[in-house]
């Protein structure tokens, strides 16, 4: 089990030709390292002695070459340290993470999710740059210092053992020190531990947080955790300068014994000077590996430390096996499911399941009723093989549940909770989830994952197709993907326009190039199309030099002037007063952040006339003419006069971006197909009527019924089925969670299924329809279990139990329950 | 709400030339009592936040039962107020060109003690409950105003049941 690996066991295992050929490398450096040292010699000694220049080139382009290649050998040792570390703990990552997976579902109860995210990122992170050096620094620091102590006995090995003499001393005080802090260290973990589970608690309470305003309690659980981690850390830092300084006091302790001996036997003549200052150079080259050395042992420790305790952490074995170790394939089994005196038992003496039996034909239903509490769930969760049992037996086809590994138990049976997770991903995704996963166990052919057409039908069993639907009519469609299919929309549209042009004029104001716009602003009413471009946007137009030109050239610029100081002022004088409700700027063009902006225009207006205002203002009052939706602002009125000379506009406008800025706009062209709009709203080729608050509705049923008489109906949905749900599906509702959660199921078809309250969210309707298809299509195929909260859903089932306090108290069938008068009759006429 | 009768006659807001709609609402809103008697400038706001909308003949406007929060005023058609019965329905009144209905919904979340259905082609300028209640959160001595004609509007229908059915009307 990877928790129990030790931390040098990784350095040793992985990436060994890597690693022995950094030891060739390290056992060069060490050359290239001492190499210098001799040069130095030769050049002092034999060169400049003897006045030989050609020796003196050659001993110094030996020295720089010495010296380059060391710098470059050092390179590569970084690189290749650093790319070993890395990888291990991309391997050390995984295995863990592939560990975790398979801990029992009671471990993450207990374990909040920000203890595994910082085991797994930060926590592991330290060990993985240490691995990288862990067998590198040591050799090669070691083999230096050795080295370089080997060249000062030889030079003169009196004073070399007395300046090696207080090394011992210095290697019995620091372990000491560092114990101290390897304490404070594990200390400092585990508090950050709990921070972060702190941390994490309150996000996920936000809303209680908000609702109480208990920011104080929550600012102070942090704060205990803050100042106990700040003591700690300043602990661990007077910890490890302490060792930093004894360590530099050892290190200069050296020289002075050097001067004081060395000077001695100098001063008596038994030494010369030159050795005493060859020495002391010799001396100060020892500094650097054994500095490195001491970083590595601190690093050691450091790591060590955070490893174990990570690993002692998740240190937990699987409940359940999860591949059979011998190669065979996953048993196929029948779904006959026979419990016999089934507890399950937490903390020792709760129980939560108490002798529970029954016995479960291959393609029986028992439904399993019973109050809240009762360890309903629970049971479904021991079958699902979720829980692990303390005593009796669960049999599946004959087999000890306990005894079937995961592999087993996921190809045969299917699981919905109460409350599904729904993955960050398309629905698509999460409705194959289950078959998806099964193939990557290889237990299915490439080839059999569902198609389109299998998708659809599971997707319209569970009653999910109106909202797949929506989502697909909604659907922005890419260019590169979906050309094709954006040529049979366009003909579509063609098909719904000649169709219900006439019948939908009330609910749909449909684009016609001959008309004004009275649903949509001033701006697309002239441009007559959707911009691509930035600059394009309404916002920037007042801003845009060739825009702003293509007003003054068809002379719109004074009149669109008018209207803007027309909404402004009328603008103003109705709203100057209900300034601090935004209830009152929905129905209007100027949004309340820019209230004030135009009621110092206004103003300026009223005082020193239109001509005055800055070129600024007058970009403002034009924008506000733009913004003008004639079906939407009641505070002024386009002339006529006006809206026939905006549409003569149009075309010149179509003329002067197609010279100037072609691609700017994609325009209202009914050929054209507009992938910055929606499905719907390219088939609809208009703008809804916003005072008709039904009329899309009317408007989707008459799409929907061309598209299915095309035959495009199933690339919408496939559209839809695109549709990204958000993290944890927050995007859609609970109903349409539990569907997607029963697709995922039905798709996969196992011989045992288990529903815990999984139609639970779904209206009547739907959970009717999945009623049904559990009564008809399954019954006899698979197995069911299915804990249910409305008792009329029960009255299929070939058997009912009913629980309390983890017993069964009552078994039978519908009617003869009923009959009985016991609890079953209480559960069913208390509701 | 929309009972969809064959009709081909559209349904869509009459055109307005040359003024825009705050004015034309503020004529309307002026001829009906209980907003006559706001100044100007505060009837602008009532005037601003009301909407038009249109129904077929044969359009219910509102059902019995409904909790539709607006009150209306008819601009042009007629329509009838119809009391409906399990197993019958009684015509109670017909509405005509400038008349204001439903407004009891502006003052609280009522239910529709009965229904209201177009005979020709309606266009009604509506109210909601919010636009009103803001209008009279923001400006009091305007609200007890109308507050105090709707009331009075209220009670002479009571005083008209009380003459009729004085028996049952007590309260408890």
């Amino acid at each position: 089990m990877v928790t129990k690996k030790s931390l040098f066991s990784w350095v040793l295992e992985r990436c060994r030709g890597l690693q022995s050929a950094l030891f060739i490398m390290i056992l060069f450096t060490v050359f290239f390292r001492v190499f210098p040292l001799e040069m130095q010699k030769r050049i002092v000694n034999i060169a400049i002695q003897s006045r030989n220049l050609n020796a003196l080139f050659t001993y110094c382009g030996l020295y720089i070459t010495a010296v380059v290649m060391a710098g470059v050998l050092k390179y590569i040792i970084n690189v290749l340290q650093g790319y070993i570390g890395q990888k291990i703990l991309y391997e050390m990552r995984d295995q863990l993470y592939a560990h975790i997976l398979s801990l029992p579902l009671s471990f993450f109860r207990r374990t909040p999710p920000g203890m595994v995210i910082s085991s797994l990122t930060s926590e592991l992170s330290g060990p993985g740059d240490f691995l990288g050096s862990a067998l590198a620094v040591p050799v090669i620091n070691l083999l230096t210092l050795i080295t370089f102590a080997g060249y000062m006995v030889y030079l003169n090995p009196l004073l070399a053992v007395l300046s090696f003499a207080i090394y011992p001393v210095e290697i019995l005080i620091i372990p000491v020190l560092q114990k101290r802090y390897n304490r404070l260290n594990q200390d400092r973990i585990n508090v950050t531990r709990s921070m972060s589970n702190a941390i994490g608690e309150a996000i996920t309470g936000m809303h209680e947080i908000h609702g109480n305003a208990s920011y104080p309690i929550e600012n102070k659980k942090l704060d205990a955790f803050g100042s106990m981690l700040f003591r700690l850390r300043h602990r661990m830092n007077k910890n490890k300068f302490l060792v930093k300084f004894i360590n530099n006091f050892f290190q200069s302790l050296g020289p002075f014994i050097l001067f004081l001996v060395g000077g001695y036997l100098s001063i008596k003549g038994r030494l010369d000077l030159g050795a005493l200052v060859a020495f002391l150079s010799a001396y100060e080259k020892l500094y650097d590996p054994w500095k490195e050395l001491m970083d590595y042992y601190q690093d050691f420790q450091d790591s060590r430390v955070r490893y174990y305790q990570v690993m002692s952490y998740f240190d937990y074995a699987p409940e359940f096996q999860l591949k059979p170790e011998e190669q065979r394939e996953p048993y196929q089994l029948q779904g006959k499911i026979e419990i016999t005196d089934l507890d399950y038992v937490v903390d020792n003496d709760i129980r939560i399941l108490d002798q529970i039996s029954l016995d479960l034909q291959p393609g029986e239903q028992l439904a399993v009723v019973g109050f809240s509490g009762s360890g309903k769930s629970t049971l479904a969760m021991v079958i699902g093989q979720l829980y692990s049992y303390s005593r009796g037996h669960v049999l599946m086809d004959g087999m000890e549940l306990k005894t079937l590994t995961k592999l087993d138990v996921s190809h045969n049976l299917g699981y919905v909770a109460q409350h599904p997770f729904i993955f960050d991903d398309t629905i698509m995704e999460n409705i194959i989830y289950a078959c998806k996963s099964l193939q990557l166990n290889q237990l299915l052919e490439e080839e059999s994952l569902p198609d389109r057409a299998q998708i659809l039908r599971v997707v319209d069993e569970v009653g999910l197709s109106d909202d797949i639907l929506r989502f697909g009519l909604n659907t922005l469609l890419d260019i590169n993907a979906h050309g094709v299919f954006a040529e049979k929309l366009i003909n579509v549209r063609e098909q719904f326009q000649s169709r219900w042009r006439t019948e939908l004029a009330e609910q749909v104001e449909f684009f016609d190039v001959e008309k004004f716009l009275n649903y949509t602003n001033v701006a697309e009413n002239i441009t007559f199309g959707h911009p691509n471009r930035e600059t394009w946007e309404l916002e920037q137009l007042p801003t845009n030099k060739i825009f702003r030109q293509f007003l003054e050239e068809t002379s719109l610029t004074s009149e669109l002037s008018d209207l803007g100081v027309e909404m402004a002022t009328q603008t103003v004088s109705l709203l100057e007063d209900l300034k601090d409700d935004q209830f009152f700027f929905e129905m209007s063009p100027i949004p309340r952040s820019e209230f004030d902006l135009y009621s110092t225009i206004v103003e300026r207006i009223g005082k020193v006339g239109r001509d005055q205002l800055s070129r600024k203002e007058l970009d403002a009052i034009l924008k506000l003419a733009l913004r003008y939706i004639p079906a939407n602002h009641k505070m002024a009125t386009l002339p006529k006069a006006l809206e026939f000379k905006i549409i003569e506009a149009r075309h010149e406008f179509f003329q002067k971006i197609s010279d100037h800025a072609p691609g700017a706009f994609t325009f209202y062209q009914p050929s054209e197909y507009f992938y910055t709009h929606t499905i719907m709203e390219n088939i609809l080729f208009g703008h809804p009527k916003a005072d008709h608050p039904r009329a899309m509705e009317k408007v989707q049923t008459r799409m929907v019924e061309l598209l299915r008489e095309q035959s495009l109906l199933d690339e919408v949905m496939e559209a839809g089925l695109a549709f990204q749900v958000g993290s944890m599906g927050d995007r859609l509702s609970g109903g349409q969670k539990q569907k997607i959660a029963l697709a995922r199921l039905f798709l996969k078809k196992p011989h045992i299924l288990i529903l815990d309250e999984a139609t639970a969210s779904l209206d009547n309707r739907s959970q009717a329809r999945v009623q049904d298809l559990l009564r008809t299509e399954m019954k006899g195929k698979s197995t069911l279990i299915a804990v249910v909260h409305r008792l009329e859903l029960v009255k299929d089932y070939d058997q009912i139990i009913v629980m309390k306090a983890g017993k069964i108290v009552e078994a039978g069938q519908y009617e003869e329950l009923l009959l009985r008068k016991g609890l079953f009759y209480e559960l069913a006429h208390g509701e | 709400m929309n009972s969809p009768m064959e009709n081909n006659e559209e349904c869509v807001l009459s055109e307005r030339v040359g003024r825009c709609e705050l004015d034309a609402n503020l004529d309307v809103l002026r001829k009906i009592p209980v907003f006559s008697g706001i100044p100007l400038q505060r009837l602008k706001l009532y005037a601003y936040l009301c909407k038009r909308v249109c129904y077929r003949a044969g359009e219910f406007i509102f059902h019995q039962g409904d909790s539709d929060d607006r009150g209306y005023i008819m601009l042009s058609g007629s329509a009838q107020i119809v009391r409906e019965y399990e197993d019958h329905s009684v015509f109670l009144n017909e509405l005509r060109e400038g008349e204001f209905f439903g407004g009891v919904a502006l003052l609280s979340d009522i239910q529709r003690l009965f229904s209201i259905r177009a005979t020709t082609r309606v266009e009604c300028l509506t109210l909601d409950r919010e636009s009103f209640r803001k209008l009279l959160v923001q400006f009091p001595e305007v609200g007890v105003k109308i507050l105090d004609l709707m009331i009075k509007r209220i009670v002479l229908m009571e005083e008209k049941l009380m003459q009729k059915h004085v028996h049952e009307c007590v309260y408890g």
